[in-house]
């Protein structure tokens, strides 16, 4: 362990430019925080009580922890990264019993007039412990034993998250499947995934549109069929191709009961209208449309700060957590998107090369661990906005309002930042 | 042992992929599409009118007759209406229950037709006109009714009790014009007769405009400033009408009490300087929350409060019609001022007997118009159409309704006020089917005296009168004096329209009115010392009931100031009551602020009654 953490004071500071760029997408999240909770053209006030005050509060507390984090051993993120999975684990056990229920998840404990959501510091220390696990010396992605404990290192968290009836949060530890490729999980796996989609979207239009399913049956057969075909010298290709096709059907067959079965009439609005298959549902319908005008208003130059009615006066849901995207895209339009898109993408482009500096696997791992979350919140949020992606809860990290999400991502970016300072 | 170095790109790729399909989708949003800010502003733009003052209305000397009071609307957004304690709520505003339903389900309905049309959005009237009392329970309980509001509007305020045929009244806009016009809202008060119906898109002014934000839950979230849709509220134009109140005043004392009415116009300007009507209304029962009720009282009085004789109402113009024929007789070239026939009690062709009083015999033009003689113009009538120079009666006849019509008659005359007659000039059409095809100038002889078919409205009668004392034309008669600071008027208000008859006749004619006040005249006895008046009774039959007193005049005979016509229903001779009021109107207008002459005579014309 002294042989990868030397005291070596090579790298004295943490990495400069993720710094400001937190600094720049903090400041952001607060400006629209504002914005998007105060009245058109208001002139300047502002009370810790209101919610961008309180939001100037979790910030103050974000910066404790970063310097907390920079001014502490190294050395103790490696020592306590298990002990701080199990106490993450623990709270998301105890929120199935003592936490409060919040818009159908029972995923917050009240503290005060404050709310923490555990489920966000699970990802932290998920990402940790991994990259613990899989930074141990003489383990690698490699082997049923280690693949196993890898998987379940994330899919308990994720299972106890989705008992908490938190889906959008529990399917963020999806990511770590991105994680894992870096370190060796096969391609075929993310490929399979991705055909597993396209089956699962094939399946739900059918299911939704009310096709007949002999169509893709009959596609998927013929498929089956040419391959075997054109492949019929090639044994194992034709086995390959059959195992694939039943699976391909039992899969359907699983999606398709699931659909009309498990799911509940509202998932099935928010899936049928990202697919374009309704035009309308109510309130999601509307929501999604108030969105997209939020969005579309914004035009070049958008309409100016505090000018944004869309994001200030409830057309856009939940328009200064989840939707504050909007805000943005309102107020100051494709130029501001361009910058803001600039400033986010840099970070997590950034966040790749310090990933990819790491002398070991520890680093790498958390790295990429910051850099998948990241990438899947905002890939989910913005989407979800702009109505590419269903509509799944999740906050878009140092921007939207609320303690636990900016504390849990700064801490996640600071640990990793604070690794990076002393990698080698 | 790092195996996997090259898979750095894949996460570089995956990133730029998001990145840039999310631009473009964006891109598509912000920049190609540009409904998108119309839609923001429609959401959260509430645009609330301003309603202006309607013009403030003067008489032709400045006095105030018609301005404005602050009422108030009682405004509801359905939407947001939810949850009204109801039976609070009808017990405030003093309506039943059935009521609250009646109207919240009609302001829905508005409220949704307002979004889809995309004018406002929706709060629509949900009781219009409140009363004091209900304005002022409702607005200490508004807190407990979300989505309702008050508005506030104008109504009108009288400064006179007279004059309302003239005003007209003001009412909700109708279904048909909140169809036509989007200018206006349900509730919105339209001018429904008289003036205000006329010059509507005058008096009513232009609705200002004032914006709010309102947010999801259409709670208003402040004034909305520099925007485009703000505009102040611009109020009418004062409106100048041509009528003289105190003469208007003066002929509805007169007329008290009976029924008929009277038309007097400026004969140089075409201004209408008093019309009026008997029985009338208080202009004053057709304002605020009483509206709707005194109108009803109204509609349903078997008196007609509300019917506009003056310009509905046809009449059978009598004697009165004697002065038009002989003016054609002149032109036509069959009477001159020496022209003599004689009268034996009447005329008589065949079995034909039409009567006429006993009277010096034969006379002249200037005597048959002075002593009213049946049987002279039953002759000048058959000269006119039985003439050698026409083929054949029809046409003779046609050449007399040619004049008729010149004189105005058997068409409307383009009065600025809604629903005018055009009385009726028989058509030859029309005589073939009421007499045969062969018809002959004896079998429509009474048409001679103002009989038969002939109709015409008192404004008709009133312009005959204008016209001889202009001596051949017109002005088309208009209650407008001007709008505005500039004094607008319409072209059509100054046009002199010419009559077919020669200015040179018109002396031969007013000659022979000129009598008629005087000793051997059929007036006489009601003329007033110092003016010359010219004129002409007339006594209508009526198959109804007992005969219409008829009178036309004008005075002085040089520079005319006031023609005037006057019938008073079943008031039998036309020097009984029509002569009478006519001779004190002309006074009180030409020696104004001079003690009456007749002081006997106006007591007795005030206080009787004809029925």
């Amino acid at each position: 362990m002294d042989r990868i953490y030397s005291s070596r004071e090579d790298n004295p500071a943490l990495d400069t430019i993720v710094v400001w760029l937190y600094i720049l997408l903090v400041l952001i999240g607060l400006i629209s925080i504002y914005s998007s909770t105060s009245e058109v053209n208001q002139t300047f006030q502002f009370s810790l009580s209101s919610l961008a005050g309180r939001q100037l509060i979790w910030i103050g507390g974000a910066v404790f922890i970063i310097l907390t984090i920079a001014f502490a051993n190294v050395a103790i993120i490696d020592y306590f990264a298990y002990g701080f999975y199990g106490f993450a684990i623990l709270l998301n056990i105890a929120v199935l019993f003592w936490g409060k229920e919040v818009a159908g998840a029972k995923s917050w404990f009240g503290i005060g007039g404050f709310g923490i959501q555990p489920c966000e510091f699970a990802k932290v220390a998920t990402a940790l412990a991994i990259a613990k696990y899989l930074g141990t010396y003489g383990i690698r992605f490699k082997g049923t034993r280690n693949v196993l404990i890898t998987l379940s290192l994330f899919l308990f968290p994720m299972l106890l998250i989705l008992a908490q009836n938190d889906t959008g949060s529990a399917l963020v530890f999806l990511s770590f499947f991105l994680v894992l490729y870096r370190e060796g999980l096969p391609g075929w796996i993310l490929l399979s995934a991705l055909w597993l989609m396209i089956i699962a979207i094939a399946r739900i239009v059918m299911e939704a549109t009310g096709i007949s399913h002999i169509w893709t049956m009959s596609s998927l057969l013929s498929l089956t069929a040419l391959i075997i075909y054109f492949g019929r010298r090639n044994k194992q290709l034709i086995f390959a191709t059959l195992f694939i096709a039943a699976l391909s059907a039992l899969f359907s067959i699983v999606v398709g009961f699931a659909y009309t079965k498990i799911l509940k009439g509202y998932q099935r609005d928010r899936i049928e209208l990202v697919l374009g298959l309704k035009q309308d549902t109510r309130n999601m319908g509307y929501n999604l449309e108030q969105s997209r005008i939020a969005i579309g208003a914004g035009q070049l130059l958008g309409r100016g700060f505090l000018k944004g009615t869309q994001t200030k006066m409830g057309f856009v849901p939940a328009q200064h957590t989840d939707f504050i995207f909007c805000n943005i895209c309102e107020e100051w339009g494709f130029i501001g998107v361009l910058v803001f898109f600039g400033l986010y993408f840099g970070l997590i482009f950034r966040l790749i090369n310090l990933a990819e500096r790491q002398y070991t696997a520890f680093g790498r791992v958390l790295g990429y661990g910051v850099v998948c979350i990241l990438l899947f919140h905002i890939t989910i949020n913005i989407g979800m906005t702009i109505g590419i992606v269903p509509v799944i809860g999740i906050p878009l990290p140092f921007i939207s309002f609320g303690g636990s999400s900016l504390w849990a991502f700064t801490l996640l970016l600071f640990l990793f930042l604070k690794v990076d300072e002393k990698r080698r | 042992m790092d195996l996997h170095q090259n898979r750095k790109f894949f996460y570089v790729g995956l990133l730029s992929l998001v990145a840039i399909v999310y631009l473009i989708k964006i891109f598509r949003l912000q920049i190609l599409d540009d409904k998108y800010e119309q839609k923001a502003i429609k959401n959260a733009l509430n645009k609330i009118p301003i309603y202006p003052d309607r013009s403030i209305i003067y008489d032709r000397n400045g006095k105030l007759l018609v301005q404005n009071i602050a009422i108030y609307d009682l405004v509801v957004f359905p939407a947001k209406a939810k949850g009204i304690d109801t039976v609070a709520f009808s017990e405030i505003m003093n309506i039943s229950g059935e009521q609250y339903h009646k109207y919240m389900a009609s302001a829905t309905e508005n409220s949704k037709k307002r979004q889809k049309n995309n004018v406002f959005n929706g709060s629509a009237v949900f009781m219009s006109n409140l009363s004091k009392q209900q304005y002022s329970a409702i607005q200490e309980n508004l807190y407990r009714f979300p989505g309702f509001s008050v508005e506030p509007k104008t109504d009108r305020l009288y400064a006179v009790k007279g004059g309302a045929h003239v005003l007209g009244y003001l009412g909700e806009v109708s279904k048909k014009l909140l169809a036509k016009d989007p200018y206006y809202r349900p509730g919105d008060l339209v001018g429904i007769t008289g003036i205000e119906n006329t010059y509507e898109p005058y008096i009513r002014g232009t609705k200002g405009v004032k914006t709010v934000w309102q947010d999801r839950t259409y709670t208003e979230r402040g004034e909305a400033k520099d925007n485009e849709f703000n505009s102040p509220a611009q109020a009418g134009p004062d409106f100048y009408s041509s009528i003289d109140f105190d003469l208007q005043e003066f002929g509805e004392s007169l007329l008290a009490n009976k029924r008929g009415s009277v038309v007097a116009i400026e004969p140089s300007t075409g201004e209408i300087l008093a019309l009026i009507n008997k029985p009338d209304y208080d202009p004053n029962l057709l304002v605020g929350d009483a509206r709707a009720k005194s109108f009803r009282e109204l509609l349903i009085d078997p008196k007609k409060p509300l019917y506009n004789r003056a310009i509905k109402g046809v009449y059978p113009p009598g004697s009165t019609f004697k002065t038009v024929m002989a003016l054609i007789g002149c032109q036509e070239g069959v009477l001159k001022p020496g022209t003599q026939h004689g009268c034996s009690g009447g005329y008589h062709l065949g079995s034909l007997t039409v009567g006429c009083h006993p009277h010096s015999s034969p006379t002249d033009l200037k005597g048959s118009i002075g002593i009213s003689c049946n049987a002279y113009y039953c002759q000048v009538f058959r000269d006119i159409i039985d003439n050698p120079k026409y083929t054949n009666v029809k046409a003779g006849y046609a050449a007399l309704e040619k004049h008729l019509h010149s004189f105005g008659l058997g068409a409307k005359l383009g009065v600025d006020l809604p629903g005018e007659n055009k009385g009726n000039v028989p058509s030859i059409q029309q005589l073939d089917k009421r007499h045969g095809k062969s018809w002959k100038s004896s079998m429509i002889i009474s048409l001679a005296i103002g009989q038969g078919e002939i109709l015409l409205t008192p404004m008709q009668m009133a312009n005959c009168a204008a016209i001889i004392a202009n001596k051949g034309w017109y002005v088309k008669p208009h209650l407008l004096k001007g709008i505005g600071t500039s004094k607008y008027l319409p072209d059509d208000y100054t046009k002199k329209n010419y009559t077919s008859v020669n200015e040179l006749y018109y002396d031969w004619i007013i000659n022979g009115m000129e009598m008629v006040p005087k000793p051997g005249g059929t007036a006489f006895g009601t003329g007033i010392n110092d003016i010359v008046i010219c004129a002409k009774t007339g006594t209508a039959q009526n198959p109804h009931g007992q005969e219409h007193s008829l009178y036309i005049a004008f005075a002085p005979r040089e520079n005319p100031k006031i023609a005037i016509a006057v019938i008073v229903e079943n008031g039998g001779f036309g020097a009984t009551w029509a002569a009478p009021i006519a001779n004190l109107m002309i006074e009180n207008y030409l020696k104004r602020g001079k003690e009456p002459q007749r002081p006997d005579m106006l007591e007795r014309i005030k206080t009787s009654t004809v029925n």
